[in-house]
């Protein structure tokens, strides 16, 4: 009973720590520009089959080689999508068109995936897919690295926002747009930064979820909902807050199997917003949050 | 004045009243049952989003819950009709039930909540729907679904063919723009687009907007289950992957290439969003991302909807010729 | 004669967490009167305001409306009992016409529901000219009737904040409230917004008014209650607060009051 308990909760904080990246990759967009990112689980697709299906299985390439390629592909993309679109969805008089307008965004990704890549599934043999037994706990390699990008990536973007002027200044866009723009700060150029960093996030979700499921057009979309879940949940637009609130329902959905038949798994996520939503909507660390 | 007035009346009703005869010609002069369906969901999708238009058009808030209405709309009369065998109109009554529920249940949260807020909520509720209905499978048929759903029928009369659900459907969708009208047009539309602008000014008004907005709800998502009943009564199958986010997501496509807030915006955004991708399967493999570039384009250029924008040149031009009659007029 | 009050305050205060903004304040508004709240920035005015009006909850404190304890009450069943009320930053529906929007002022004093409205063809006709003959006609009385289908976003901030008066006298309140009416106006506007204030007042109006101009308090009001720092330092009648040192000392500060002294010393 308890190796089972142990084994549900490292699964459930490695699937955690994706919701978590998830959460911390829209918050970096919402909270430079007010966008909703409704397109970032089709980043992360993206991402996947950059990675998995053009620079592994296609190409061949070494796995660190293509790792660093498709996060510079990947920033280049983010980079293109905030100078062309998102500058100007965020300007928009209603976030209503803004968000429909990153759906739409979702939409072309998805189909420019099918047409490029075809529209099976895809397997990337050799990737993260070894197992461990320590005692008696199996332990994937896939939950031992997702935990430890996870922290790393967490880190790194610490003290990026603390310590360079880049990281600086967009804090001060995060907190207040005017205001920066009168201190000088290019906020256009800030939300490009920032998108650009939230799709190599995307990237780096993508090579983490590869031995998770199959490389498809879909294979991202629970994981993107859930990621909107963590972030509610922890406390909207705050990067601590998504951290928490993302290893919590990954932990959660994951133990609540031992008393729910594993298909309503999913639900538990879902149903843990809603009653945040209605109970505390600002989530457990939200002090910030407000509805916009 | 007056006189202008009736004039405008006329012109409206002549507008109508052109429509409606090419409605029910089409099936005339289309003889073919690919575009028989395609045209049925026209009709299904219009009914839905002119309740959609209610929340999101009017009040401005935006749900992303349409799929989720939906399909407890197309479940709750399927399964009632399976099950006890009685007539698909005691269904449609049920599924009104369903609304009036389901509106009390996301109206209240509502209240609360603002802008994305309430937009993740309606997509959490889309989603716990969508499990279950997969997974419930003693209740639902889980992923397989329900199958022969019985059509719609009048003392014996049984709406089985393309044709006669198509004619049956233009009368449901003529109830529906006449409630929506009607409510569009009252005092009711008028206190919605208010909330929109500005709540705190309606509730100094002396306006419980907790009631008024559960109202809405409950109205906007008997809309939305009543569509889902014609979509099970039509098909005759419905599957739980039917009901995906994506679908509310269309619903709202719809809404905003018609325009906010207008009837016949939702009427039109619904006719396009469901028409213009058939017209596009010549393009092979390449439709769909035409399709939406073709949509996304409009957002970025448009954001008042197609309708507007292309009557702007056109009343540019009536003002312009008012100006001078007026002009003339006074020397 | 003694007047009869119509809105009486008694020991409200407000604290916002260490923040004492409004502290044990008396005011007993009278009837058929234009009572004036003044004091400087950050006194309070506002936030007594939204006391009155149920949209911050009070501290400790009760407010009588009419004779009626409305302390705790909702927002719009206070404006229901006849507050009626205008805002500082005004809020009004700016995708709307004028028309319209001083017709939502008035979806209170109409009573059908969603679906016989849906139904009832004549009597939703009924209600609906009920409310536009009533809105044209305060329209017509304040001189904007000519711009009644102009969208609310195409008119003049002066005009936008006369129709917010409008509004709120749709529901023939017995008591608006009106906060900084004449804040960002210009002085052609200012003297408009008097006028329409003088003569509703005439017509029987009541208004409780928050005013930083002192032209427009003085020419205005019939009582003065002055906060500072959320206490009340003086009450009176126009004449009396003009003289009161206190009060001048809080608005421009003691230099000004000893500089006034030596010019009587010489």
């Amino acid at each position: 009973m308890s190796t089972m308990v142990f084994q549900l909760l490292i699964t459930g904080i490695a699937y955690g720590m994706i919701y978590s990246l998830v959460g911390i990759e829209y918050t970096l967009i919402w909270n430079s520009s007010g966008l909703l990112n409704f397109s970032h689980d089709k980043l992360i697709t993206l991402g996947a089959y950059i990675f998995g299906g053009s620079m592994i299985i296609k190409m061949n390439l070494d796995n660190p080689i293509a790792i660093v390629l498709t996060l510079a592909i990947m920033g280049v993309v983010g980079a293109l999508l905030a100078a062309g679109i998102f500058n100007r969805l965020y300007s928009m008089r209603s976030n209503i068109f803004a968000i429909i307008g990153t759906v739409v965004l979702a939409k072309i990704i998805s189909e420019f995936i099918r047409l490029f890549w075809g529209s099976g599934n895809m397997r990337v043999s050799g990737w993260l897919d070894k197992t461990y037994f320590i005692g008696g706990f199996a332990i994937t390699s896939a939950n031992i690295v997702i935990i430890i990008v996870a922290i790393l990536l967490v880190a790194v973007l610490e003290v990026f926002f603390k310590f360079t002027k880049t990281g600086k200044a967009m804090r001060c866009v995060e907190q207040n747009k005017k205001a920066a723009a009168l201190m000088g700060i290019n906020i256009n150029r800030s939300i490009c930064i920032t998108t650009a960093l939230s799709a190599m996030i995307c990237a780096v979700i993508g090579f983490l979820v590869i031995p998770l499921v199959n490389i498809s057009a879909t294979m991202a979309t629970t994981i993107g909902l859930k990621g909107f879940c963590s972030g509610v949940i922890g406390g909207f637009g705050y990067i601590p807050g998504a951290i928490a609130g993302g290893i919590f329902i990954g932990v959660v959905e994951n133990l609540a199997t031992i008393f729910i038949p594993a298909v309503y798994k999913d639900a538990v996520s879902f149903l843990l917003l809603i009653v945040f939503l209605l109970i505390k909507p600002t989530g457990f660390l939200g002090k910030r949050a407000q509805g916009r | 004045m007056n006189n202008m007035k009736n004039n405008k009346n006329m012109k409206n009703a002549l507008k109508w009243a052109v429509v409606l005869a090419v409605v029910l010609c089409l099936p005339n002069i289309i003889r073919n049952d690919y575009w028989m369906v395609v045209f049925v969901r026209v009709l299904i999708n219009i009914v839905l989003v002119l309740g959609l238009n209610l929340i999101t058009g009017l009040i401005g808030q935006m749900n992303l819950g349409s799929a989720g209405i939906y399909a407890l709309g197309a479940y709750s009369s399927a399964l009632f009709v399976k099950n006890t065998g009685l007539s698909p109109w005691l269904g449609l009554l049920v599924a009104v039930v369903t609304g009036i529920v389901i509106g009390l249940v996301l109206g209240y949260p509502s209240l609360r909540l603002k802008g994305v807020y309430f937009s993740l909520t309606t997509i959490g509720f889309t989603q716990v729907v969508q499990i279950f209905l997969n997974n419930m499978t003693k209740v639902t048929g889980g992923s397989q679904g329900l199958k022969s759903i019985a059509p719609f029928s009048i003392f014996g009369f049984q709406f089985d063919s393309y044709i006669k659900s198509y004619y049956l459907y233009v009368a449901f969708v003529l109830i529906a723009i006449f409630c929506a009208v009607r409510i569009v047009n009252s005092k009711w539309g008028r206190l919605y687009r208010s909330l929109r602008d500005n709540s705190d000014a309606v509730e100094m008004s002396g306006i419980n907007i907790a009631d008024v907005k559960v109202k809405a709800f409950i109205a906007a998502a008997i809309f939305g289950t009543v569509a889902g009943a014609m979509y099970a009564h039509f098909y005759g199958y419905i599957s739980p992957s039917t009901y995906t986010v994506d679908i509310s997501m269309n619903f709202v496509l719809m809404l905003l290439v018609g325009g906010l807030g207008s009837v016949s915006g939702a009427m039109f955004g619904a006719v396009i969003v469901t028409i213009l991708p058939e017209l596009l399967r010549g393009l092979g493999n390449y439709y769909l991302i035409t399709f939406y570039i073709i949509i996304f384009l409009g957002i970025l250029f448009f954001p008042n909807g197609w309708v507007e924008a292309a009557s702007r040149p056109i009343k540019k031009i009536i003002a312009k010729r008012k100006k001078e009659e007026s002009a003339s007029g006074e020397k | 004669m003694e007047k009869n009050s119509i809105l009486k305050l008694t020991d409200v205060t407000k604290r916002f967490g260490g923040l004492l903004a409004v502290d044990a304040l008396n005011i007993d508004v009278k009837e058929h009167s234009i009572h004036s709240l003044i004091g400087p920035n950050g006194a309070g005015k506002t936030t007594t305001v939204n006391l009155i009006t149920g949209v911050l909850p009070v501290t400790s404190g009760t407010v009588e409306f009419m004779g009626q304890n409305v302390t705790g009450k909702k927002t719009y069943e206070i404006a229901r009992l006849g507050i009626g009320r205008t805002f500082q930053n005004i809020k009004v529906f700016q995708t709307m016409t004028l028309l319209e929007n001083i017709m939502v002022g008035g979806n209170q004093l109409t009573k059908m529901g969603l679906v016989r409205t849906i139904l009832d063809f004549k009597g939703a006709a009924g209600e609906e000219k009920m409310l536009r003959e009533k809105a044209e006609s305060l329209l017509d009385k304040l001189g904007m009737y000519h711009l009644r289908n102009e969208y609310m976003k195409n008119l003049p901030y002066g005009r936008q904040k006369i129709s917010e008066i409008a509004r709120a006298m749709m529901t023939d309140p017995k008591l608006i409230l009106l906060d900084e009416p004449a804040a960002g106006l210009n002085p052609s506007e200012r003297a408009e917004l008097v006028k329409v204030i003088q003569q509703s007042f005439e017509e029987g109006f009541t208004f409780f008014l928050i005013e930083h101009n002192m032209d427009v308090v003085m020419n205005l009001s019939d009582d003065i209650t002055v906060l500072s720092f959320g206490k009340k330092i003086a009450a009176g009648t126009p004449a009396q607060i003009r003289d009161n040192d206190e009060v001048i000392t809080a608005y421009l500060g003691s230099a000004f009051v000893k500089n006034k002294e030596q010019e009587g010393a010489e």
